[in-house]
Protein backbone atom coordinates (compact mmCIF):
# COMPACT_ATOMS: atom_id res chain seq x y z
CA UNK A 1 0.00 0.00 0.00
CA UNK A 2 1.43 3.28 -0.65
CA UNK A 3 0.98 6.18 1.24
CA UNK A 4 -0.08 9.94 -0.58
CA UNK A 5 2.06 12.87 0.53
CA UNK A 6 2.18 16.34 -0.87
CA UNK A 7 5.52 18.28 -0.07
CA UNK A 8 6.27 21.83 -1.32
CA UNK A 9 9.72 23.11 -2.01
CA UNK A 10 11.55 26.45 -3.57
CA UNK A 11 13.75 26.46 -6.63
CA UNK A 12 16.94 25.56 -4.68
CA UNK A 13 19.75 23.42 -4.96
CA UNK A 14 19.58 22.19 -1.39
CA UNK A 15 16.12 20.74 -2.42
CA UNK A 16 18.04 18.63 -4.29
CA UNK A 17 17.22 15.47 -1.48
CA UNK A 18 13.56 16.23 -2.09
CA UNK A 19 13.98 16.44 -5.87
CA UNK A 20 16.79 13.01 -6.32
CA UNK A 21 14.48 10.89 -3.68
CA UNK A 22 11.19 11.64 -6.20
CA UNK A 23 13.57 11.19 -9.41
CA UNK A 24 15.29 7.97 -8.24
CA UNK A 25 12.34 6.44 -6.63
CA UNK A 26 13.28 6.17 -2.99
CA UNK A 27 10.26 7.51 -2.33
CA UNK A 28 8.40 4.67 -3.85
CA UNK A 29 10.87 2.16 -2.22
CA UNK A 30 9.22 3.28 1.16
CA UNK A 31 5.50 3.24 0.15
CA UNK A 32 4.80 6.55 -0.07
CA UNK A 33 3.70 8.10 -3.47
CA UNK A 34 5.02 11.72 -2.95
CA UNK A 35 4.41 14.60 -5.38
CA UNK A 36 6.40 17.73 -5.17
CA UNK A 37 4.62 21.00 -5.38
CA UNK A 38 7.18 24.45 -6.32
CA UNK A 39 6.22 27.14 -4.83
CA UNK A 40 7.79 30.80 -5.45
CA UNK A 41 7.74 31.96 -1.62
CA UNK A 42 8.22 31.08 2.01
CA UNK A 43 5.48 32.64 3.68
CA UNK A 44 3.02 30.32 1.21
CA UNK A 45 4.75 27.13 2.02
CA UNK A 46 4.41 27.84 5.60
CA UNK A 47 0.81 28.84 5.04
CA UNK A 48 0.49 25.47 3.00
CA UNK A 49 1.65 23.29 5.84
CA UNK A 50 -0.48 25.64 7.95
CA UNK A 51 -3.72 24.77 6.30
CA UNK A 52 -2.49 21.01 5.76
CA UNK A 53 -2.33 21.50 1.89
CA UNK A 54 0.58 20.23 2.21
CA UNK A 55 2.46 17.63 5.12
CA UNK A 56 6.04 18.79 4.71
CA UNK A 57 8.09 21.20 3.25
CA UNK A 58 11.89 22.15 2.64
CA UNK A 59 12.24 25.24 4.88
CA UNK A 60 14.45 27.55 6.20
CA UNK A 61 15.49 26.38 9.27
CA UNK A 62 14.90 29.86 11.05
CA UNK A 63 11.45 30.03 9.78
CA UNK A 64 10.47 26.61 11.07
CA UNK A 65 11.69 27.73 14.45
CA UNK A 66 9.16 31.20 14.13
CA UNK A 67 6.41 29.85 12.61
CA UNK A 68 6.59 27.35 15.64
CA UNK A 69 6.38 30.18 17.99
CA UNK A 70 3.58 32.10 16.14
CA UNK A 71 6.40 34.41 15.33
CA UNK A 72 5.33 36.29 11.82
CA UNK A 73 2.46 34.20 11.76
CA UNK A 74 -0.18 32.35 13.46
CA UNK A 75 1.48 29.50 15.60
CA UNK A 76 2.14 26.65 13.30
CA UNK A 77 3.05 23.25 15.07
CA UNK A 78 5.40 21.28 13.30
CA UNK A 79 8.68 19.19 13.85
CA UNK A 80 12.10 19.36 12.20
CA UNK A 81 13.14 15.88 11.91
CA UNK A 82 16.43 16.14 9.53
CA UNK A 83 18.21 18.87 7.88
CA UNK A 84 18.78 19.03 3.69
CA UNK A 85 22.07 20.47 3.60
CA UNK A 86 24.82 22.71 4.76
CA UNK A 87 26.36 25.83 3.10
CA UNK A 88 25.40 27.15 -0.49
CA UNK A 89 24.49 30.66 0.38
CA UNK A 90 26.19 33.86 -0.66
CA UNK A 91 26.70 37.55 0.31
CA UNK A 92 27.43 39.33 -2.58
CA UNK A 93 28.50 42.55 -3.58
CA UNK A 94 27.15 44.24 -7.30
CA UNK A 95 30.00 45.37 -9.30
CA UNK A 96 29.31 49.26 -8.87
CA UNK A 97 28.99 48.93 -5.16
CA UNK A 98 32.64 46.92 -5.31
CA UNK A 99 34.32 49.59 -7.19
CA UNK A 100 33.42 52.13 -4.81
CA UNK A 101 34.11 49.99 -1.71
CA UNK A 102 37.63 49.37 -3.52
CA UNK A 103 38.42 53.39 -3.29
CA UNK A 104 38.25 52.93 -0.03
CA UNK A 105 40.37 50.05 0.54
CA UNK A 106 42.11 48.72 -2.42
CA UNK A 107 44.06 46.39 -0.72
CA UNK A 108 40.54 44.62 0.91
CA UNK A 109 37.79 45.92 -1.31
CA UNK A 110 35.05 42.73 -0.45
CA UNK A 111 36.06 43.38 3.05
CA UNK A 112 33.07 45.16 5.67
CA UNK A 113 35.17 47.49 6.51
CA UNK A 114 35.13 48.91 2.98
CA UNK A 115 31.42 48.75 3.24
CA UNK A 116 31.41 51.00 6.47
CA UNK A 117 33.92 52.99 4.50
CA UNK A 118 31.29 53.27 1.69
CA UNK A 119 28.46 53.59 4.60
CA UNK A 120 29.72 56.74 6.20
CA UNK A 121 30.55 58.49 2.90
CA UNK A 122 26.94 58.36 1.72
CA UNK A 123 25.54 59.21 5.04
CA UNK A 124 27.93 62.25 5.08
CA UNK A 125 26.64 63.46 1.60
CA UNK A 126 23.16 62.52 1.69
CA UNK A 127 23.11 59.79 -0.74
CA UNK A 128 21.05 56.51 -0.22
CA UNK A 129 22.01 53.80 1.78
CA UNK A 130 23.24 50.71 0.57
CA UNK A 131 20.63 48.25 0.01
CA UNK A 132 20.85 44.49 0.44
CA UNK A 133 18.46 41.87 -0.61
CA UNK A 134 18.06 38.58 1.12
CA UNK A 135 15.15 35.64 1.23
CA UNK A 136 13.21 36.02 4.14
CA UNK A 137 13.32 38.07 7.66
CA UNK A 138 13.48 34.76 9.08
CA UNK A 139 16.47 33.11 7.25
CA UNK A 140 19.95 31.93 7.61
CA UNK A 141 20.74 34.29 4.96
CA UNK A 142 19.50 37.63 6.73
CA UNK A 143 21.40 36.38 9.91
CA UNK A 144 24.52 35.88 8.01
CA UNK A 145 24.22 39.44 6.44
CA UNK A 146 23.70 40.88 9.70
CA UNK A 147 26.45 39.04 11.31
CA UNK A 148 28.90 40.10 8.73
CA UNK A 149 28.11 44.13 8.43
CA UNK A 150 27.90 44.22 12.24
CA UNK A 151 30.90 42.67 12.77
CA UNK A 152 32.57 45.81 10.18
CA UNK A 153 30.64 47.79 12.75
CA UNK A 154 27.84 48.57 10.19
CA UNK A 155 24.32 48.65 12.16
CA UNK A 156 21.94 46.42 9.64
CA UNK A 157 19.18 48.35 10.68
CA UNK A 158 20.12 51.58 10.94
CA UNK A 159 23.13 51.89 8.18
CA UNK A 160 22.32 50.00 5.50
CA UNK A 161 18.33 48.96 4.10
CA UNK A 162 17.32 45.14 3.67
CA UNK A 163 14.84 43.79 1.58
CA UNK A 164 13.40 40.44 1.04
CA UNK A 165 13.05 39.38 -2.40
CA UNK A 166 12.51 35.55 -3.42
CA UNK A 167 15.25 34.12 -4.50
CA UNK A 168 14.95 33.57 -7.89
CA UNK A 169 13.91 37.13 -8.39
CA UNK A 170 17.05 38.70 -6.80
CA UNK A 171 19.67 38.23 -9.96
CA UNK A 172 17.18 40.78 -12.04
CA UNK A 173 16.69 43.09 -9.26
CA UNK A 174 20.39 43.52 -9.16
CA UNK A 175 20.66 43.68 -12.88
CA UNK A 176 18.02 45.89 -12.71
CA UNK A 177 20.06 48.25 -10.09
CA UNK A 178 17.02 48.13 -7.72
CA UNK A 179 19.40 46.53 -4.74
CA UNK A 180 23.50 46.99 -4.25
CA UNK A 181 24.02 43.18 -2.73
CA UNK A 182 22.21 40.00 -1.83
CA UNK A 183 22.24 37.04 0.52
CA UNK A 184 20.71 34.23 -1.48
CA UNK A 185 20.96 30.49 -1.77
CA UNK A 186 22.43 28.32 -4.79
CA UNK A 187 22.63 28.76 -7.36
CA UNK A 188 21.25 31.95 -7.67
CA UNK A 189 24.21 33.99 -6.15
CA UNK A 190 26.03 32.49 -9.47
CA UNK A 191 23.63 33.69 -11.27
CA UNK A 192 24.27 36.93 -10.30
CA UNK A 193 27.73 36.44 -11.05
CA UNK A 194 27.27 35.32 -14.24
CA UNK A 195 24.67 37.55 -15.10
CA UNK A 196 25.55 41.29 -13.31
CA UNK A 197 29.20 40.07 -12.53
CA UNK A 198 28.43 40.27 -8.71
CA UNK A 199 31.64 39.63 -6.41
CA UNK A 200 30.85 37.11 -3.53
CA UNK A 201 32.09 38.78 -0.37
CA UNK A 202 31.16 36.06 1.70
CA UNK A 203 29.82 32.40 1.34
CA UNK A 204 27.93 30.35 4.08
CA UNK A 205 30.76 27.76 3.80
CA UNK A 206 33.35 30.40 5.42
CA UNK A 207 30.52 32.18 7.72
CA UNK A 208 30.09 29.25 9.52
CA UNK A 209 31.16 25.69 8.11
CA UNK A 210 28.58 23.44 9.04
CA UNK A 211 26.31 25.75 9.96
CA UNK A 212 22.23 25.42 9.44
CA UNK A 213 20.27 26.22 6.52
CA UNK A 214 17.11 24.40 5.04
CA UNK A 215 15.55 21.70 6.96
CA UNK A 216 12.43 19.21 6.85
CA UNK A 217 10.03 20.69 8.51
CA UNK A 218 6.72 18.55 8.72
CA UNK A 219 3.35 18.95 10.32
CA UNK A 220 3.22 17.98 14.02
CA UNK A 221 -0.41 16.62 13.83
CA UNK A 222 0.61 14.65 10.27
CA UNK A 223 3.86 13.30 11.79
CA UNK A 224 2.13 12.56 15.25
CA UNK A 225 -0.56 10.30 13.72
CA UNK A 226 1.89 8.29 11.18
CA UNK A 227 5.15 7.52 12.64
CA UNK A 228 6.18 4.81 10.47
CA UNK A 229 5.34 7.27 7.40
CA UNK A 230 7.87 9.74 9.27
CA UNK A 231 10.35 7.62 9.26
CA UNK A 232 10.01 6.40 5.72
CA UNK A 233 10.05 9.94 4.66
CA UNK A 234 13.36 10.57 6.55
CA UNK A 235 15.05 7.29 5.30
CA UNK A 236 13.94 7.92 1.94
CA UNK A 237 15.60 12.22 2.19
CA UNK A 238 18.38 10.84 4.06
CA UNK A 239 19.23 7.62 1.31
CA UNK A 240 18.98 10.56 -1.73
CA UNK A 241 21.20 12.93 0.45
CA UNK A 242 24.13 10.62 0.31
CA UNK A 243 23.63 9.73 -3.53
CA UNK A 244 23.58 13.37 -4.01
CA UNK A 245 26.51 14.24 -1.42
CA UNK A 246 28.93 11.85 -4.27
CA UNK A 247 31.24 13.77 -5.73
CA UNK A 248 31.13 10.66 -8.93
CA UNK A 249 27.48 11.75 -8.85
CA UNK A 250 27.49 15.67 -9.11
CA UNK A 251 27.24 16.01 -12.70
CA UNK A 252 24.09 14.27 -13.08
CA UNK A 253 22.71 15.67 -10.16
CA UNK A 254 23.13 19.42 -11.97
CA UNK A 255 21.48 18.06 -15.05
CA UNK A 256 18.50 16.51 -12.67
CA UNK A 257 17.98 19.92 -10.86
CA UNK A 258 18.39 22.14 -13.84
CA UNK A 259 15.01 20.61 -15.24
CA UNK A 260 12.29 22.48 -15.98
CA UNK A 261 10.29 21.56 -13.31
CA UNK A 262 12.60 21.38 -10.69
CA UNK A 263 14.91 24.65 -10.42
CA UNK A 264 14.63 25.81 -14.20
CA UNK A 265 18.33 26.81 -13.71
CA UNK A 266 21.27 26.35 -16.38
CA UNK A 267 23.06 23.14 -15.15
CA UNK A 268 27.17 24.82 -15.01
CA UNK A 269 25.49 27.62 -12.03
CA UNK A 270 24.21 24.59 -10.34
CA UNK A 271 27.15 22.76 -10.91
CA UNK A 272 29.08 25.38 -8.82
CA UNK A 273 27.38 24.31 -5.66
CA UNK A 274 28.35 20.86 -5.78
CA UNK A 275 31.35 18.79 -5.42
CA UNK A 276 34.03 20.96 -5.19
CA UNK A 277 32.73 23.88 -6.48
CA UNK A 278 33.36 27.34 -4.58
CA UNK A 279 29.34 27.30 -2.47
CA UNK A 280 30.53 23.82 -1.33
CA UNK A 281 26.94 22.45 -0.53
CA UNK A 282 26.98 19.40 2.34
CA UNK A 283 24.78 17.05 1.91
CA UNK A 284 24.75 14.28 4.09
CA UNK A 285 29.33 13.90 5.04
CA UNK A 286 29.99 15.67 8.48
CA UNK A 287 26.21 14.96 9.76
CA UNK A 288 25.14 17.35 7.74
CA UNK A 289 21.82 16.38 8.06
CA UNK A 290 21.67 16.25 11.36
CA UNK A 291 19.20 18.32 13.16
CA UNK A 292 21.17 19.85 15.83
CA UNK A 293 19.28 21.60 19.14
CA UNK A 294 22.51 23.98 19.86
CA UNK A 295 21.99 24.78 15.97
CA UNK A 296 18.22 25.54 16.24
CA UNK A 297 19.85 27.66 19.58
CA UNK A 298 22.19 29.77 17.91
CA UNK A 299 19.04 30.97 15.84
CA UNK A 300 17.26 32.28 18.52
CA UNK A 301 20.10 33.82 19.96
CA UNK A 302 20.05 35.88 16.73
CA UNK A 303 16.37 36.18 16.73
CA UNK A 304 16.86 37.89 19.92
CA UNK A 305 20.01 39.68 18.70
CA UNK A 306 17.49 41.35 16.44
CA UNK A 307 14.84 41.73 18.12
CA UNK A 308 12.35 39.22 16.49
CA UNK A 309 11.87 37.31 19.67
CA UNK A 310 11.84 38.71 23.05
CA UNK A 311 14.72 37.88 25.32
CA UNK A 312 12.10 36.38 27.91
CA UNK A 313 11.47 33.46 25.35
CA UNK A 314 11.22 29.85 26.67
CA UNK A 315 14.18 28.26 25.08
CA UNK A 316 13.68 24.79 25.87
CA UNK A 317 10.13 25.01 24.67
CA UNK A 318 11.29 26.53 21.64
CA UNK A 319 13.93 24.12 20.50
CA UNK A 320 11.67 20.91 21.30
CA UNK A 321 10.43 21.11 17.41
CA UNK A 322 13.73 20.04 16.50
CA UNK A 323 14.15 16.16 16.84
CA UNK A 324 17.14 14.73 16.85
CA UNK A 325 15.77 11.66 18.85
CA UNK A 326 13.36 10.99 15.49
CA UNK A 327 16.33 11.16 13.03
CA UNK A 328 18.55 8.76 15.45
CA UNK A 329 15.58 6.20 15.15
CA UNK A 330 15.83 6.62 11.22
CA UNK A 331 19.47 6.15 11.22
CA UNK A 332 19.11 2.50 13.43
CA UNK A 333 16.50 1.88 10.95
CA UNK A 334 18.68 2.36 7.97
CA UNK A 335 21.76 1.46 9.43
CA UNK A 336 23.78 4.48 9.23
CA UNK A 337 25.87 6.37 11.69
CA UNK A 338 24.56 9.70 13.54
CA UNK A 339 25.62 11.61 16.22
CA UNK A 340 24.26 10.39 19.89
CA UNK A 341 24.10 13.80 21.66
CA UNK A 342 21.36 16.12 20.52
CA UNK A 343 23.66 19.33 20.85
CA UNK A 344 27.20 20.16 20.82
CA UNK A 345 29.10 23.70 21.09
CA UNK A 346 29.03 25.29 18.21
CA UNK A 347 31.89 26.98 16.35
CA UNK A 348 33.98 26.12 18.71
CA UNK A 349 36.75 23.84 16.73
CA UNK A 350 39.56 25.28 14.53
CA UNK A 351 40.49 21.71 12.78
CA UNK A 352 39.03 18.65 12.09
CA UNK A 353 37.50 16.86 15.05
CA UNK A 354 35.63 13.59 15.70
CA UNK A 355 31.61 13.42 17.13
CA UNK A 356 30.72 10.29 18.76
CA UNK A 357 27.92 8.96 16.94
CA UNK A 358 25.59 5.74 17.50
CA UNK A 359 28.27 3.48 15.41
CA UNK A 360 31.87 5.27 15.97
CA UNK A 361 32.87 8.42 15.82
CA UNK A 362 31.96 10.69 12.94
CA UNK A 363 34.79 12.67 11.37
CA UNK A 364 34.11 16.55 11.21
CA UNK A 365 35.81 19.71 10.41
CA UNK A 366 36.29 22.89 11.65
CA UNK A 367 33.48 25.32 12.88
CA UNK A 368 34.47 28.32 13.65
CA UNK A 369 31.66 31.30 13.27
CA UNK A 370 33.08 34.06 11.44
CA UNK A 371 35.19 36.09 13.81
CA UNK A 372 33.37 35.31 16.62
CA UNK A 373 33.91 32.79 19.95
CA UNK A 374 32.29 29.33 20.41
CA UNK A 375 28.45 29.52 21.06
CA UNK A 376 27.27 27.11 24.00
CA UNK A 377 23.21 26.48 23.74
CA UNK A 378 23.09 26.32 27.53
CA UNK A 379 24.26 30.01 28.34
CA UNK A 380 21.99 31.34 25.16
CA UNK A 381 20.87 34.60 26.64
CA UNK A 382 24.58 35.59 27.74
CA UNK A 383 25.87 34.74 24.05
CA UNK A 384 22.56 36.78 22.50
CA UNK A 385 23.51 39.43 24.67
CA UNK A 386 27.53 39.77 24.01
CA UNK A 387 26.93 41.29 20.69
CA UNK A 388 28.45 45.59 20.24
CA UNK A 389 25.30 45.50 17.99
CA UNK A 390 22.40 44.42 19.04
CA UNK A 391 18.65 45.29 19.81
CA UNK A 392 18.83 43.67 22.99
CA UNK A 393 18.44 46.29 25.47
CA UNK A 394 18.15 49.32 23.40
CA UNK B 1 -10.56 52.25 1.55
CA UNK B 2 -8.24 51.61 -0.93
CA UNK B 3 -7.26 47.72 -2.06
CA UNK B 4 -4.43 46.86 -3.65
CA UNK B 5 -4.81 43.19 -5.96
CA UNK B 6 -0.84 42.12 -6.88
CA UNK B 7 -1.06 39.32 -8.85
CA UNK B 8 1.11 37.90 -12.06
CA UNK B 9 -1.93 36.64 -13.56
CA UNK B 10 -3.69 39.90 -14.90
CA UNK B 11 -7.14 38.14 -16.16
CA UNK B 12 -7.08 36.67 -12.24
CA UNK B 13 -6.77 40.16 -10.98
CA UNK B 14 -9.23 41.76 -13.25
CA UNK B 15 -12.10 38.61 -11.89
CA UNK B 16 -11.27 39.60 -8.43
CA UNK B 17 -11.89 43.19 -8.92
CA UNK B 18 -14.72 43.04 -11.19
CA UNK B 19 -15.81 40.72 -8.07
CA UNK B 20 -14.78 43.33 -5.20
CA UNK B 21 -16.62 47.02 -7.84
CA UNK B 22 -20.01 46.29 -6.30
CA UNK B 23 -19.13 45.18 -2.72
CA UNK B 24 -18.97 48.49 -1.22
CA UNK B 25 -16.59 51.60 -1.92
CA UNK B 26 -13.20 50.46 -2.79
CA UNK B 27 -10.67 52.39 -4.59
CA UNK B 28 -9.00 49.48 -6.15
CA UNK B 29 -5.49 49.09 -7.90
CA UNK B 30 -3.90 45.93 -9.50
CA UNK B 31 -0.51 45.39 -10.29
CA UNK B 32 1.13 42.19 -11.67
CA UNK B 33 4.42 43.19 -9.33
CA UNK B 34 4.51 44.97 -5.79
CA UNK B 35 6.45 48.20 -6.14
CA UNK B 36 7.51 49.91 -3.60
CA UNK B 37 6.62 53.44 -5.13
CA UNK B 38 3.54 51.94 -5.69
CA UNK B 39 2.55 51.48 -2.19
CA UNK B 40 4.22 54.70 -0.66
CA UNK B 41 2.30 56.22 -2.84
CA UNK B 42 -0.95 54.51 -3.41
CA UNK B 43 -0.95 53.90 0.54
CA UNK B 44 -3.35 50.90 0.51
CA UNK B 45 -5.04 49.68 3.78
CA UNK B 46 -5.53 46.47 2.30
CA UNK B 47 -3.42 44.19 0.25
CA UNK B 48 -4.79 41.16 -1.63
CA UNK B 49 -1.95 38.57 -3.02
CA UNK B 50 -1.53 35.66 -5.06
CA UNK B 51 0.35 32.95 -3.68
CA UNK B 52 2.30 32.39 -6.92
CA UNK B 53 3.36 36.00 -7.02
CA UNK B 54 7.13 36.12 -5.91
CA UNK B 55 6.57 38.92 -3.94
CA UNK B 56 4.41 37.61 -1.15
CA UNK B 57 7.84 37.46 0.84
CA UNK B 58 8.80 41.06 0.31
CA UNK B 59 5.03 41.98 1.15
CA UNK B 60 5.51 39.26 4.42
CA UNK B 61 8.84 41.68 5.28
CA UNK B 62 6.98 44.45 5.38
CA UNK B 63 6.03 44.08 9.02
CA UNK B 64 8.12 45.93 11.13
CA UNK B 65 8.29 49.69 11.19
CA UNK B 66 11.60 51.06 10.06
CA UNK B 67 12.10 53.99 7.92
CA UNK B 68 11.94 51.48 5.21
CA UNK B 69 8.75 50.32 5.82
CA UNK B 70 6.59 53.13 7.85
CA UNK B 71 3.32 51.44 7.69
CA UNK B 72 3.82 48.06 8.73
CA UNK B 73 1.15 45.26 7.33
CA UNK B 74 0.48 41.82 9.21
CA UNK B 75 -1.44 38.75 7.42
CA UNK B 76 -5.17 39.18 7.64
CA UNK B 77 -6.43 35.99 9.79
CA UNK B 78 -10.02 36.39 10.99
CA UNK B 79 -10.28 34.30 14.04
CA UNK B 80 -14.08 34.73 14.20
CA UNK B 81 -14.23 33.01 11.45
CA UNK B 82 -12.33 29.80 11.71
CA UNK B 83 -11.25 28.16 8.49
CA UNK B 84 -11.32 31.16 6.63
CA UNK B 85 -7.58 31.77 6.32
CA UNK B 86 -7.04 27.65 5.18
CA UNK B 87 -9.58 28.32 3.00
CA UNK B 88 -8.22 31.29 0.91
CA UNK B 89 -4.51 29.75 1.32
CA UNK B 90 -6.07 26.40 -0.46
CA UNK B 91 -7.64 28.78 -3.27
CA UNK B 92 -4.09 30.28 -3.31
CA UNK B 93 -4.45 33.90 -2.40
CA UNK B 94 -4.08 35.49 1.32
CA UNK B 95 -4.49 39.33 2.71
CA UNK B 96 -2.57 41.59 4.33
CA UNK B 97 -3.87 44.43 6.34
CA UNK B 98 -2.05 47.81 7.55
CA UNK B 99 -1.61 47.20 10.93
CA UNK B 100 -4.31 49.31 12.86
CA UNK B 101 -7.27 48.85 10.43
CA UNK B 102 -10.38 47.27 11.80
CA UNK B 103 -10.34 43.50 10.73
CA UNK B 104 -13.83 43.86 10.10
CA UNK B 105 -14.63 44.80 6.78
CA UNK B 106 -11.56 42.88 5.29
CA UNK B 107 -13.44 38.91 5.38
CA UNK B 108 -16.16 39.85 2.65
CA UNK B 109 -12.85 41.40 0.22
CA UNK B 110 -11.02 38.35 1.30
CA UNK B 111 -14.15 35.62 0.71
CA UNK B 112 -14.82 37.39 -2.87
CA UNK B 113 -11.36 37.16 -3.73
CA UNK B 114 -11.05 33.43 -2.61
CA UNK B 115 -14.15 33.16 -4.81
CA UNK B 116 -12.93 34.36 -7.62
CA UNK B 117 -9.45 32.44 -7.46
CA UNK B 118 -11.57 29.34 -7.47
CA UNK B 119 -13.86 30.39 -9.91
CA UNK B 120 -10.27 30.85 -12.47
CA UNK B 121 -8.86 28.10 -11.39
CA UNK B 122 -12.08 26.35 -12.59
CA UNK B 123 -12.38 28.09 -15.68
CA UNK B 124 -8.54 27.05 -16.53
CA UNK B 125 -9.25 23.35 -15.88
CA UNK B 126 -12.19 23.13 -18.34
CA UNK B 127 -9.87 25.28 -20.84
CA UNK B 128 -7.40 22.68 -20.27
CA UNK B 129 -10.61 19.69 -20.38
CA UNK B 130 -11.72 21.43 -23.76
CA UNK B 131 -8.02 21.45 -25.49
CA UNK B 132 -7.13 17.63 -24.60
CA UNK B 133 -10.92 16.55 -25.80
CA UNK B 134 -10.21 18.49 -28.68
CA UNK B 135 -6.56 16.73 -28.77
CA UNK B 136 -8.19 13.47 -28.43
CA UNK B 137 -10.56 13.64 -30.61
CA UNK B 138 -7.73 14.32 -33.50
CA UNK B 139 -5.65 11.39 -32.09
CA UNK B 140 -8.91 9.22 -32.62
CA UNK B 141 -9.32 11.03 -36.51
CA UNK B 142 -5.63 10.10 -37.23
CA UNK B 143 -5.62 6.67 -35.49
CA UNK B 144 -9.32 5.84 -37.66
CA UNK B 145 -6.85 7.18 -40.81
CA UNK B 146 -4.08 4.79 -39.77
CA UNK B 147 -6.41 1.82 -39.84
CA UNK B 148 -8.06 2.26 -43.06
CA UNK B 149 -4.71 2.86 -44.77
CA UNK B 150 -2.84 -0.01 -43.06
CA UNK B 151 -6.00 -3.04 -42.70
CA UNK B 152 -8.10 -1.61 -45.82
CA UNK B 153 -10.91 -0.22 -43.18
CA UNK B 154 -13.74 1.78 -43.80
CA UNK B 155 -13.78 4.29 -41.52
CA UNK B 156 -16.34 2.69 -39.56
CA UNK B 157 -14.99 -0.55 -39.35
CA UNK B 158 -11.76 1.45 -37.93
CA UNK B 159 -13.88 3.30 -35.22
CA UNK B 160 -15.16 0.15 -34.19
CA UNK B 161 -12.12 -2.02 -33.82
CA UNK B 162 -10.96 0.92 -31.94
CA UNK B 163 -14.13 1.11 -29.40
CA UNK B 164 -13.30 -2.69 -29.13
CA UNK B 165 -9.64 -2.21 -27.98
CA UNK B 166 -10.80 0.47 -25.65
CA UNK B 167 -13.84 -1.44 -23.93
CA UNK B 168 -11.30 -4.56 -23.98
CA UNK B 169 -8.43 -2.75 -22.32
CA UNK B 170 -10.82 -0.26 -19.72
CA UNK B 171 -9.88 2.75 -21.16
CA UNK B 172 -10.67 5.63 -23.47
CA UNK B 173 -11.15 5.62 -27.05
CA UNK B 174 -8.88 8.27 -27.01
CA UNK B 175 -5.81 6.73 -25.29
CA UNK B 176 -5.80 3.44 -27.07
CA UNK B 177 -5.59 5.91 -30.43
CA UNK B 178 -2.72 7.54 -29.10
CA UNK B 179 -1.22 3.87 -28.38
CA UNK B 180 -1.52 2.86 -31.43
CA UNK B 181 -0.15 5.56 -33.01
CA UNK B 182 3.25 5.81 -31.01
CA UNK B 183 3.71 1.57 -31.74
CA UNK B 184 2.79 2.71 -34.94
CA UNK B 185 5.80 5.52 -35.18
CA UNK B 186 3.42 7.97 -36.30
CA UNK B 187 3.55 10.32 -33.44
CA UNK B 188 7.08 9.59 -32.64
CA UNK B 189 8.37 10.51 -36.07
CA UNK B 190 5.04 12.93 -36.69
CA UNK B 191 4.92 11.79 -40.18
CA UNK B 192 1.28 11.71 -40.96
Amino acid sequence: MTLALELGFIALADAAPLIVAKARGYFGEEGLDVALHREVSWATIRDKVAAGVFQGAHMLAPMALAANMGVGSEPTPLIVPMALNAHGASLGISRALAAEMERFLPEAPLDVAALAAVVAARAASGRPAVSFATVFPYSMHAYMLRYWAASGGVDPDRDIRIVVAAPTAIAARLKSGEIDGFCVGAPWGAMCEADSAARIALRAATFWPGGPDKVLGLSQSWADADPAATMALVRALIRAAVWADAPENAAELAKLLSRREWLDAPATLIGRALASGPDQIRFARHAALYPWRSHAAWILSQQMRWGQIGAGIDASTALACYRPDVFRAACLDAGINAPSTDSKIEGAHDRPWNQPGLRGSIPMTADLILGGGAFDPERLHEYAAGFAISRLGS
Amino acid sequence: MKLLIVDPDPARATLVAEGLADVRPLEIRQTARLEEEELASFQPSIIVIACDSPDRDTLESLRDATSANPRPVVMFVDRSAPGLGEAATRAGVAAYIVDGLQPARVRSILEVAMTRFQLMQQLRTDLAKAQSDLAGRKTVERAKGLLMKERQLTEEEAYSQLRRLAMNSGRSIAAVAADLLIFSGVLKGDKS
